[in-house]
């Protein structure tokens, strides 16, 4: 009875491997994510815009500008006023965020070498200038005087994206590049990229 | 072997019903195989009930349905319930819900990368291809963008408005013949007019559209226009399984009553015809990796099913040939027909069926108009116009809406099946 039971866990066994599904597919479970050198060859095609790119690029921005003789040996901090990022790429992001840390990271970091304006509060602060002015509220300072800043220089910076999808996977090439523009010239005085490719590769059950 | 008194009711004289030892312990294993063989199918069948839990009941409205659904139906139908419940908030003018369902869609459509627990029980023999989390096919994903797209530039997002746009170019850019991959045409001419007023080249996106546009004209790329209108009519796709064992993924398309519409503002009458295709995009395709998974499955569940045939004939045979003197033939012969039987209920177990859930709320036709209109109040009226050009009464809807003297672009969302009136 013995190879009576083990002919038929044979057979059972065959059956199963012989008729797994999934042969024939390349990389049936998938491929994960993976982070490359954007000079490193690929296998395939990638993904999104993440927390890890956002913290790398803006941490290299602002270790950059903080260099430039222009920021570096001003005589006085100079205004900058942050003048929103364009994004290219074929990904939706809060594209404010990028300028919003590396301004944070340079406030830190500066110790008052930049002052950077607040124009995103403008609506508010008018509000408050005029209030001042009715003498609705208190003021520190004659309220009649123009004190709102304006800008010597503009932060701002475009995403731009090169995609490819096939059979094998999806890859994405985003390059981060960031000006520094000088309002009075239009000059740009600086400039910095950086670069991330990734590839990944989606389950089979989603190809 | 000679146990088994009801296999053997011609010899009842000669053995008085009385089995040997021997045929004793083979009826135990018998019965032991039988048993385990029917715990594993119960076990392969409760787990697939289990892994098919519904919903909560439906009431038939979708704003109702579809959020609870969300929060309380199957975890893998939640993008299926995001996207059917985002288009019938556009209709419903409830921007604010489309956006969030939408970006939440969005963003389980953009990880599913790497290794899933999940879409890989769906690969399994065992389970049907509708136990993965759905994220929709590609023309189900590109709508979900071109959606989203719209929001972004109701909102005024120019940029992000074009990566959605480019995103739902993106889904479409693996079909099987190079001829249909990224052939959709709002998306590349909603590119291009956003790249425009954005200040930069839009030549490329541009010639992309009008090389791929078919019955239609695209309006001129005008980076002055003010009032995008965004029109949607027509039964979307449908999917149906077919093949033996419904391993073959099919969409069934509807006629469409609709095939036009006519929009009336301030003066102006502009007639718009389909630029894209819905159901055209949902079926060139072409074939999908899965499809040979299934379509594996379905092979082995035929070959299990006739390997089964095979064994249990042949034991019967060798049973029958050893008449129950205690021969090889007959140890054989109820190996084979366990054997057998093990075989038909693993066939019986495969679920080669392809995975038919769809959002089925989508339009067949997409459409635009372009408009520069003067700041103020206005109202539209669009009518959807049947095949000779008539208008459909029940489906004429007004929109209200004010154009600012400056900034934004107003962004109109009209469907045939949209509520009326609206203010937008």
């Amino acid at each position: 009875m013995k190879s009576t039971i083990l002919s038929s866990a044979l057979l059972m066994g065959s059956l199963w491997l012989t008729g797994c599904a999934s042969s024939g597919v390349k990389n049936p479970s998938g491929v994960p994510v993976t982070r490359l050198n954007p000079d490193e060859q690929g296998f395939v095609a990638g993904t999104g815009i993440e927390s890890q790119d956002l913290v790398a690029v803006a941490d290299k921005m602002a270790r950059s500008i903080l260099a430039i003789p222009q920021i570096a040996n001003a005589p006085t901090p100079p205004v900058v006023v942050l003048d929103p990022v364009e994004n290219k790429t074929r990904f939706p992001i809060n594209k404010d965020i990028f300028l919003t840390r590396i301004r944070a990271q340079l406030n830190s970091r500066a110790q008052g070498k930049v002052i950077f304006l607040a124009r995103d509060r403008m609506a508010t602060l008018e509000r408050e200038r005029n209030l001042k002015r009715e003498g609705a509220v208190t003021a520190s300072a004659d309220p009649q005087v123009q004190e709102f800043k304006g800008a010597d220089y503009f932060l701002t910076g475009t995403l731009e994206g090169l995609s490819t999808r096939t059979r094998a996977g999806t890859s994405d090439y985003i390059l981060y590049a960031f000006q520094l523009i000088d309002a009075r010239t239009s000059a740009i005085v600086w400039e910095d990229m950086a670069e991330v490719k990734k590839q990944g590769l989606e389950d089979a059950a989603y190809r | 072997m000679n146990c088994k008194p009801g296999f053997h009711v011609g010899h009842q004289g000669q053995q008085g019903f009385r089995p040997s030892v021997r045929g004793i312990r083979a009826t135990r294993w018998l019965a032991i195989l039988l048993l385990a063989s029917w715990v594993t199918l119960s076990w392969l069948l409760t787990g697939c009930a289990a892994s098919r839990s519904q919903g909560p009941p439906l009431t038939g409205d979708i704003l109702v349905d579809g959020p609870r659904a969300i929060a309380e139906g199957p975890a893998r139908d939640r993008v299926l319930w995001q996207y059917r419940t985002a288009a019938a908030a556009l209709r419903q003018g409830r921007f604010d819900l489309a956006r969030t369902l939408l970006d939440e869609a969005l963003l389980t459509l953009q990880g599913i990368h790497g290794p899933n627990p999940e879409a890989r029980r769906a690969r399994s023999l065992f389970r049907p291809e509708s136990v993965k989390p759905f994220i929709g096919e590609p023309y189900e994903r590109s709508m979900a963008y071109i959606y989203r797209g719209i929001l972004y530039w109701r909102d005024g997002e120019l940029d992000n408005a074009r990566a959605c746009f480019r995103s739902a170019q993106f889904e479409d850019s693996d079909a099987e013949q190079r001829t249909y991959a990224g052939d959709w045409v709002l998306p590349d001419f909603l590119e291009a007019l956003a790249t425009a007023k954005l200040g930069g080249d839009p030549s490329d996106a541009l010639r992309r559209a009008q090389t791929n546009v078919r019955g239609a004209t695209l309006p001129p790329l005008d980076p002055s226009v003010n009032v995008l209108v965004f029109l949607e009519f027509g039964p979307g796709p449908l999917k149906y399984a077919a093949g033996e064992h419904g391993e073959q993924l099919r969409f069934r398309t509807a006629p469409s009553p609709v095939k036009s519409a006519r929009l009336q503002v301030a003066g102006l009458t502009v007639t718009a015809a389909p630029v894209d295709d819905v159901n055209f995009q949902a079926t060139t395709r072409g074939g999908r990796v899965m499809d040979h998974i299934l379509g594996n499955k379905a092979v082995f569940k035929d070959t299990a099913d006739t390997v089964g045939d095979a064994a249990i004939l042949g034991g019967a045979v060798l049973a029958v040939a050893g008449q129950g003197r205690k021969s090889a033939a007959d140890e054989a012969g109820a190996a084979l027909v366990l054997a057998g039987l093990a075989s038909k209920l693993l066939a019986a177990a495969t679920m080669p069926q392809a995975d038919t859930r769809a959002w089925d709320n989508l339009p067949q036709f997409l459409s635009f108009v372009q408009l520069r209109l003067p700041p103020g109040d206005h109202t539209a009226v669009v009518e959807f116009l049947g095949p000779n050009a008539q208008p459909l009464s029940d489906r004429t809807k007004t929109i209200h809406f004010r154009v600012p003297a400056e900034g934004r672009d107003v962004v109109l969302f009209v469907s045939d099946t949209s509520t009326t009136p609206q203010h937008q």
